[in-house]
């Protein structure tokens, strides 16, 4: 029943007009940041960080949420009428959206893709109401050993995610750690790499290297596979179609594949570093192969575009889970936010959700609202999200340009920081043309000062004994859960591997 | 241009490592973990990593043939110096006008032709953004070296 009475108490913090509005706009931004193919919702998160500086932080915090799961749902309108992706988590929702497009229902599609999202968004948000406080109980006992060790969790997951790529995602790791160095030791209150800078004492600010790495690696990197080149031709005109509205058969066919999806993108949203590109591209998978038409997969099944798009939106809600309560981020996304909540001044952790309860609750209420706001928006303002579609890219990157570097410098009137945010940029550019992890280097700059931080007080309370890992009940848990999803992450990504492939070849 | 890449992160590796060894301790006065833990691990590893990197690198690069440069790398650098000169130009004339001469220049390169849309956008783009950043969020912008009104 508490969790009913702190859910009230969220939504009476989530209803103030000013977090309505605020939570309205986190909602459209993100889902425009869905649209414009080559953004994500990091590199909408990190460019906006700014701008939410003089905000209060709870309606800071539920319009960057909302910025993050409204970018799964605008992704896909893309991916229906252009065949091209808003952002890496709606991929699969191509294999079959664009099909259904041609086949003269794109109106059904752009319909279902948003109630598909909203069903996975509110059951994610479900799962995240009942399973957080359950989270936060077990972690409770934490201490620095298993901080430790689980910053060391969510790096490993996200480097198997990686797959052959491991090597450059450790080196990319290795970089961000290396970042995190920088600074005064706070133990022993030595300078580190600060080379007589008084703006490096304090570290290296996460914001600007976020902004460089999302913001303008991404765009350059989209500038060098030539976005600026290409317009909105191939653009499919759903207004033309005979039929919006999906028929009695499309919702009757794909009430299971809801739920399935839905569940299935939730529990791979918690595993860090999988996330909702892995959890919608299993969700393809495994619907194809429960259904009694897996032939029709890839030519315009309805049951292929619900399914990824309920497990990338329940992944987001799945994702807070490991944010909220333990403080780890899971991938690139989640980083940008958990920097959002210490900007507030805010750690997240075991105790966050009873310390600051009426953030915490507001903010996960504010998550139902959202995906409600989300359906409407998505439904009815399609037009307008397709005159977006539109602008070309030539003239949206100078525009992102402008605001990266400006945003940059608002946050702490400094020059230095707009300078390392375009070294970032530049470095993530090349990062992203030879296969290294942005993502990797964003996480290990996080979770670095404070692995290191653990692992020193945990040898200093052990006296410098290693046998403390385990000694400690948390500690084994966190280490059997490492080596189960060491083996068990390779497996998911084969099967989600198969699900990008099939598709192909149906089409070929 | 990868191998270029891979030989700049190993040189600041071992610029990095050297600092880790040189300067910082790895155990402090009391026996405890000192500053230079942490990142003489990192930077053994990196430079490690990075040499195996460099090495394969080699390998497939003298398998596969020389790695060319993609027509729009060119986009990518003429993007990349008026960025730079948009940096120079914020510190010399400040955020309002910078972002105006950067916007006329970049869109004057990439959306050739539409002089109209290109002026309106200069203008509107940074004037939107003053009223953001400065007037509604009190927050600044780059102030430049010359005293211009904005």
């Amino acid at each position: 029943m508490d969790i009913f009475a702190d859910l009230w108490m969220g939504l009476a913090v989530a209803v103030s007009p000013i977090n309505i509005l605020y939570l309205l706009v986190g909602a459209m931004v993100g889902m425009v940041v869905g649209v414009i193919p080559g953004f994500g919702p990091s590199a909408g998160l990190a460019i906006l960080l700014p701008v939410t500086m003089g905000m209060d932080p709870t309606g800071a915090i539920m319009m960057l949420a909302a910025i993050y799961y409204g970018a799964m749902y605008g992704g896909t309108i893309t991916s229906i009428l252009l065949n091209t992706p808003g952002e890496s988590a709606t991929v699969a929702s191509t294999f079959d959206g664009y099909p259904l497009a041609k086949k003269g229902r794109a109106g059904p599609a752009l319909v279902m893709q948003a109630v598909a999202s909203f069903a996975g968004g509110t059951i994610g948000v479900m799962l995240l109401t009942v399973l957080a406080p359950a989270f936060a109980q077990v972690a409770r006992n934490f201490g620095p050993p298993e901080y430790f060790l689980l910053a060391m969790l969510g790096m490993i997951t996200l480097l198997v995610m990686l797959g052959h790529n491991w090597k450059l995602g450790l080196i990319s790791a290795l970089i961000g750690f290396a970042l995190g160095t920088v600074g005064v030791d706070l133990e022993t209150g030595q300078s580190r790499y600060t080379f007589g800078s008084a703006e490096l004492i304090g570290g290296i600010e996460f914001i600007p290297i976020a902004i460089g790495l999302f913001g303008l690696g991404e765009l350059f990197y989209s500038f060098y596979e030539g976005a600026h080149k290409t317009g909105a031709d191939r653009l499919i005109r759903y207004s033309e179609e005979k039929h919006f509205w999906p028929s009695l058969h499309d919702w009757v066919s794909t009430r299971f594949t809801m739920i399935r999806g839905s569940l299935l993108g939730f529990v791979v949203g918690v595993i860090p570093g999988a996330g909702a590109t892995i959890a919608s591209l299993m969700a393809y998978s495994l619907e194809r192969s429960v259904s009694k038409r897996p032939e029709n997969f890839g030519k315009g099944e309805m049951a292929g575009l619900v399914a990824p798009e309920a497990a990338n939106n329940a992944a987001s809600s799945g994702a807070m889970i490991p944010l909220l309560t333990l403080g780890i981020p899971g991938s690139g996304s989640t980083a940008v936010l958990l920097a959002a909540f210490l900007m507030w001044g805010l750690r997240p952790g075991p105790l966050f959700m009873e310390q600051n309860a009426p953030l915490a609750w507001g903010f996960i209420a504010s998550m139902y609202l959202g995906n409600m706001a989300l359906l409407v928006i998505n439904i009815f303002a399609i037009p307008l999200f397709v005159q977006i579609i539109r602008i070309p890219y030539r003239i949206l990157a100078p525009i992102v340009v402008v605001i990266c570097t400006i945003g940059t410098f608002s946050v702490a009137s400094s020059n230095i920081e707009m300078y390392l945010m375009f070294a970032a940029g530049v470095v993530g550019f090349f990062m992203r043309l030879y296969g290294y992890s942005p993502a990797a280097l964003l996480l290990a700059l996080v979770l670095g000062p404070m692995a290191e931080e653990a692992l020193r007080q945990t040898l200093m309370i052990s006296q410098g004994s290693a046998t403390i890992f385990f000694e400690r009940p948390g500690s084994n848990w966190i280490m059997v859960t490492t080596v189960v999803l060491l083996v068990v992450l390779p497996l998911l990504q084969r099967f989600g591997r198969t699900a990008r492939a099939d598709p192909a070849s149906a089409g070929a | 241009m990868r191998i270029v890449f891979l030989a700049l992160l190993l040189t600041a590796s071992l610029l990095y490592s050297y600092y880790a060894y040189d300067t910082l301790s790895f155990l402090t006065t009391t026996g405890r973990l000192g500053p230079g833990f942490f990142p003489r691990i990192i930077g053994t590893l990196l430079v490690v990593l990075c040499l195996a990197a460099l090495i394969s690198d080699r390998r497939s690069a003298a398998d596969e043939g020389d790695i060319g440069v993609a027509a729009d790398a060119w986009s990518v650098a003429a993007m990349v110096l008026a960025s730079i000169g948009y940096l120079v130009a914020l510190r010399l004339v400040g955020g309002v006008v910078g972002t105006v001469i950067f916007l006329l220049v970049i869109l004057s390169i990439f959306n050739r032709g539409r002089y109209f849309l290109n002026a309106t956008l200069s203008v509107a783009v940074p004037a939107c953004l003053y009223l953001l950043f400065v007037v509604t969020l009190n927050a600044d912008m780059p102030e430049g070296l010359l005293p211009l009104p904005f």
